[in-house]
């Protein structure tokens, strides 16, 4: 199995400051981190690897910064790792984006499977990985919580949803995004992350993916931001219990209740 | 642990590299450096698990990857409730290899990138959740006589509660007892010793001249303005505590090192 899993590096905050002008994140100076949600990606295709043989590559778009996080899948067990990275690619939105990895994922070539996470915590727009099918024109299952079964020629997945949870079967190649209930991501070791330091990144520019750079970075991508503002802060209060210890728990229990949370 | 005590061995905490860390080659060095230096000084190497869900390398393997020497009664591994099985029985295993004998058994911080043990990893039928005492029970019965098991103390929680717990960490196998960082005499410190006068117990100093942080860690509020100098405060708990050993956090390796030689009289 030839397998492509999407990362994205992110700011590692919650408190993301907004370029006023662009409307989009200012990363510089801020402390970057591999997508909580592609640690899962990560995991899945390395333990499919495991299991059924073959190759997992790692493919991000992003500065020259973002290798770390390609690093970091390297040390958890990624055979190797791809990085896009150009001035040209800046700016690109969703589209744009997933445009320039599926040309990517083209030019690695014979892949059966592509995993990404179910979206990134900084755009939380979760729709790279469905673009990337469209753009291959490849079956997809988005928010992946098992892979039930794997065959030579098709997957049978089990997907997650508002009321439940959906089994499908899809022929390769294939696009997946995955939810956290999929797997637990192991945690680099030492050894892992000695050797991943050792590893050479290569970095692909848009004439190495044969990527159209109409439709690449700002010019390729149809998305415009026209305002960003926080959430209305939440209003909140706070109750002191007090009591013996019983008396507490059972104030809480009925507090609880009360607002239906137990 | 008796022996550590009565020998003025002090247990000088050593922080692993964080993984994240920029620049692990350079912390690794750093990290070996300070190692050795304990272990040259005759006092206990303390290595932490991920302190305060903080993403670290685990004192197991960095002892492995750099062929760290292990002198059994100089080496002691945190170990907490935040692995994979497999990854709890690897960092046990390569303990029992290498000759380290002293573990401090912590229910420990998580973090959303650490994985929690379940109940059935360890064998537990009867809890929905692994804390330190689970984990006690677990080492105990599946790596009998190998280890020296510790647990901590936290005297800024609820004191019923405190030792109840502590009752069932010592039933599950505890034979020693490290408190969270004293500033000052601590009353309920001074009835778990009366408690439990037979088993060893480690009183930490707060080594960082930073008080905030203590706050942090343990929620025990301090006042900001509060003066503090942790040499100073360090012989006065050696005044307080004159039966208990000491556990050193946060210590300046360039700062106050070659201070603590003559604090323990």
């Amino acid at each position: 199995m030839k397998i492509v899993v999407c990362i994205k590096q992110v700011p590692a905050t919650n408190d993301a400051k907004i370029d006023p002008e662009t409307k989009r994140i200012i990363r510089e100076g801020m402390k970057a981190i591999l997508n909580p949600f592609d640690t899962y990606a990560v995991e899945e295709g390395v333990q499919l690897r495991d299991k059924f043989g073959g190759e997992v590559i790692a493919l991000s778009m992003g500065p020259p910064k973002a290798e770390a996080s390609l690093r970091e899948a390297i040390s958890v067990g990624v055979d190797r790792a791809i990085l896009l990275s150009d001035r040209a690619f800046g700016g690109s939105d969703t589209w744009a984006t997933s445009y320039a990895l599926a040309k990517a994922i083209k030019k690695i070539g014979d892949i059966d499977l592509v995993i990404c996470g179910k979206q990134a915590i900084d755009g939380d727009t979760a729709q790279v990985g469905p673009g990337i099918a469209a753009h291959l024109d490849w079956l997809q299952a988005t928010y992946v919580m098992a892979v039930e079964e794997i065959s030579s020629s098709s997957i049978r997945v089990k997907r997650m949803h508002e009321d439940g949870y959906d089994i499908c079967e899809m022929s390769f190649p294939a696009v997946i995004t995955v939810v956290k209930d999929i797997n637990t991501p192991r945690v680099p070791s030492l050894k892992g992350r000695l050797a991943s330091n050792k590893c050479e990144v290569p970095v692909w520019k848009p004439g190495d993916i044969g990527a159209d750079t109409s439709k690449i970075g700002l010019n390729g991508s149809p998305t415009r931001v026209v305002k960003t503002q926080p959430p209305p802060p939440r209003h909140t209060s706070t109750k002191k219990i007090e009591g013996s210890s019983i008396e507490c728990a059972q104030s809480l229990l009925r507090e609880l209740r009360l607002r239906s949370i137990v | 642990m008796i022996h550590h005590i009565q020998n003025k061995i002090y247990h000088v905490e050593v922080l692993p590299p964080k993984q994240d860390s920029e620049k692990l080659e350079k912390d690794l060095e750093r990290f070996s450096n300070k190692y050795l230096r304990v272990m040259d000084s005759g006092y206990c190497a303390c290595i932490t698990d991920n302190a305060m869900g903080l993403l670290s390398f685990q004192g197991t393997e960095i002892i492995e990857e750099l062929d760290l020497p292990v002198i059994p009664e100089q080496v002691m591994i945190h170990l907490n409730t935040f692995h994979t099985k497999d990854d709890l029985d690897n960092i046990l295993n390569i303990c029992k290899t290498k000759g380290i004998r002293y573990l401090l058994i912590i229910t420990g911080d998580g973090s959303e990138r650490l994985p929690k043990l379940h109940p059935s990893d360890v064998g537990a039928t009867d809890v929905e959740s692994v804390t330190s005492v689970e984990l006690l029970k677990y080492i105990n019965r599946e790596y009998p006589d190998t280890f020296v098991l510790g647990v901590a103390f936290n005297p800024y929680e609820p004191e019923e509660h405190e030792l109840e717990k502590m009752e069932r960490k010592i039933k599950a196998g505890a034979t020693f007892i490290i408190t969270q960082p004293l500033i000052e005499r601590n009353e309920i410190v001074d009835r778990l010793l009366e408690k439990y006068p037979g088993i060893p117990v480690i009183v930490e100093a707060w080594m960082s001249r930073k008080l905030h942080l203590l706050s942090e860690a343990v929620g025990y509020e301090i006042p900001e303005n509060t003066e503090f100098d942790p040499i100073s405060t360090l012989k006065m708990l050696h005044k307080l505590y004159p039966g208990c050993g000491v556990y050193l956090s946060l210590l300046g390796f360039k700062t106050q090192y070659h201070l603590i030689k003559d604090t323990w009289v």
